[in-house]
């Protein structure tokens, strides 16, 4: 595992344009749109508006992190040691652990970057080093559901080009339909159902309790942390078994 | 006890293609054993059965004493695969490449340093180690796809088309370090070819294939005698000349057939001398400009040709 990891952060690190552009988008979100919409948000009640968006935005550097661990496995596809991997002795979950790992590790460094950033837009977590803590464990989870989800979309596609479109396709609706950019207590209707069928909104909600140190139910962020674990489960199983099935021809 | 033993082996994908069908062969510990086939013969399939990359629709495959689809893992850790494709990671350097590989087989941190060191020099590849590997040329690639593949000491080491579009020299080379692979390293080598010269050459063993079946198997001079063809060899001056004449000579009646190479037509004859006597008059009498004329022995081209010919009436006139 901890080899497959070190082989593909020695691409990331000789390849650090795929680190900038990940975080690039991201990163406008947070600086620009914050300032532009931070003003209108005051009159909304949300006092800073950048310490309001960094959830929803911490989860967006994840997905494209993770979005570029399945580029990876292209790349090791067309021209590298995608095969002689598989028929070596190292275990599958060996394999499926070690690269999605590395999409950990990156969503992390970007995470952190983000954070640094957000410092001189005076975002502060209220709560101390506990919610710190909790807030590792999220970002954690979601990045290991995403980087399951994402080695599992780059076994199942034909080429990066269309996994690149199909990950856009994904990525974009899921980030406006939740609580990334907006409140959601005014919602109404079928817009209201999938925002909160969208099971971003609630690690969005979750992070943004422990960010602003509003008051947060214990119950509540189990229920949260239960749904990502069901969700990392599927993702890495999903991933075990179209990974077996390279081999299953 | 045998490195392979392949019996009735089928491989029939989902889209109906059947690229093995019931394929049986025997690969001799520490030998070169050359697999040789026109293109969908089934080579591929056979090599990445064997590999444990696919797996066999019937059939069964014993390797080192063992069962293949039983015992996939114990088998991983006795194989290595040197692919169509080279599959060096260029963004790592050669030692990374070599250090990469051995992790993946578990071989000891000191081991591997020892293996590694001596592989280098015993494929000429230590002068490489300050360069990109990146910047290797093709040749180069795949003798450290090679050594790479070495490593972890296999018992049997794959190679799928390992020389396909190299030059002559590179090519020459290549041969020279199977040799050594087989003859320092006692690794059994099993490698898909198209090159006949390769096969004859490289061998200990030849496997013919067409069509998923084996078609012969043996020594490559068993394999010449296998086929026991009297042969005539007319040299003319250039491979026009050839060809127009390769047609005409088919058309006499004097020989069972005829295939072209370079400036030489060699034909199928039932008794060498007669022939020769018959072909020799019919060339003066009908004044053909003719260089030379000799009786000569089958190569494995001619083996090949006769095994794989479309056609099953020229196969019939072979005497096995």
């Amino acid at each position: 595992m901890l080899n497959i990891l070190w082989r593909n952060m020695k691409w990331r690190f000789q390849n650090p344009l795929s680190i900038a552009v990940t975080i690039l988008q991201p990163l406008l979100w947070l600086i620009l749109y914050s300032s532009v919409a931070g003003q209108t948000m005051q009159n909304m009640g949300i006092g800073n508006y950048t310490a309001f968006i960094l959830p929803g935005i911490i989860v967006l550097v994840t997905f494209s992190a993770c979005s570029s661990g399945g580029i990876i496995n292209f790349i090791m596809k067309s021209s590298g040691s995608f095969y002689r991997v598989l028929i070596s002795p190292i275990s599958r979950n060996s394999i499926v652990l070690g690269q999605m790992l590395e999409a950990i590790v990156v969503s992390f460094i970007e995470v952190i970057i983000l954070c640094v950033i957000a410092l001189f837009f005076s975002v502060k977590v209220a709560s101390g080093l506990s919610s710190i803590a909790l807030m590792i464990l999220l970002i954690f989870m979601t990045a290991f559901f995403l980087s399951g989800l994402a080695y599992s979309i780059s076994l199942f596609l034909p080429n990066e080009v269309i996994y690149e479109t199909i990950m856009t396709a994904i990525v974009l609706p899921l980030f406006f339909l939740s609580s990334a950019l907006f409140p959601t207590e005014n919602l109404l209707g079928g817009l209201k159902v999938a925002v909160m069928l969208n099971p971003f909104t609630h690690i969005i909600n979750a992070l943004r309790s422990l960010i602003l140190g509003e008051p947060i139910l214990l119950g509540d962020i189990l229920g949260v942390i239960v749904l990502f674990t069901v969700l990392c489960c599927g993702s890495y199983a999903l991933a075990i078994w179209r990974l077996q099935k390279e081999t299953a021809y | 006890m045998m490195a392979i033993e392949v019996e009735k082996l089928v491989k029939q994908y989902k889209n109906g293609v059947r690229a093995l069908d019931e394929l049986s062969l025997q690969v001799n510990r520490g030998e070169i054993f050359s697999l040789l086939g026109p293109n969908g013969a089934g080579k591929s399939s056979l090599i990445n059965i064997l590999t444990t990359f696919y797996k066999p629709t019937s059939g069964k495959v014993i390797m080192l004493g063992k069962d293949l689809c039983q015992e996939p893992a114990w088998v991983r850790k006795q194989i290595a695969c040197v692919a169509q494709r080279v599959s060096i990671d260029e963004h790592l350097s050669l030692m990374e490449n070599m250090i990469f590989q051995s992790r993946l087989y578990k071989v000891e941190p000191q081991v591997a340093k020892k293996r590694i060191s001596s592989l280098l020099d015993s494929f000429e590849l230590s002068g490489y180690q300050k360069y990109p590997t990146a910047s290797y040329s093709g040749g180069i690639k795949r003798r450290l796809d090679i050594a790479m593949n070495m490593v972890s000491s296999p018992k049997i080491l794959f190679l799928d088309e390992p020389t396909v579009g190299m030059d002559v020299e590179s090519r020459k080379a290549m041969w020279k370090v199977l040799r050594k692979i087989r003859d320092e390293f006692s690794t059994t080598i099993l490698l898909t070819t198209h090159y006949l010269e390769e096969a004859d050459q490289l061998s200990d063993t030849i496997c013919i294939m067409k069509e998923g079946k084996e078609l012969a198997q043996g020594t490559p001079s068993n394999l010449r005698s296998f086929i026991r063809q009297n042969m005539l060899r007319i040299v003319f001056s250039n491979a026009d000349e050839t060809k127009k004449y390769k047609n005409t000579l088919e058309n006499t009646g004097l020989i069972k057939f005829a295939n072209v190479r370079g400036n030489s037509a060699f034909a199928g004859v039932d008794d060498s001398r007669t022939a020769f006597t018959a072909v020799n008059k019919w060339l003066l009498d009908h004044q053909v400009e003719f260089d030379a004329i000799e009786i000569v022995e089958p190569s494995i081209e001619d083996v090949f040709l006769a095994l794989t010919a479309s056609g099953n009436k020229r196969r019939e006139e072979w005497v096995c």
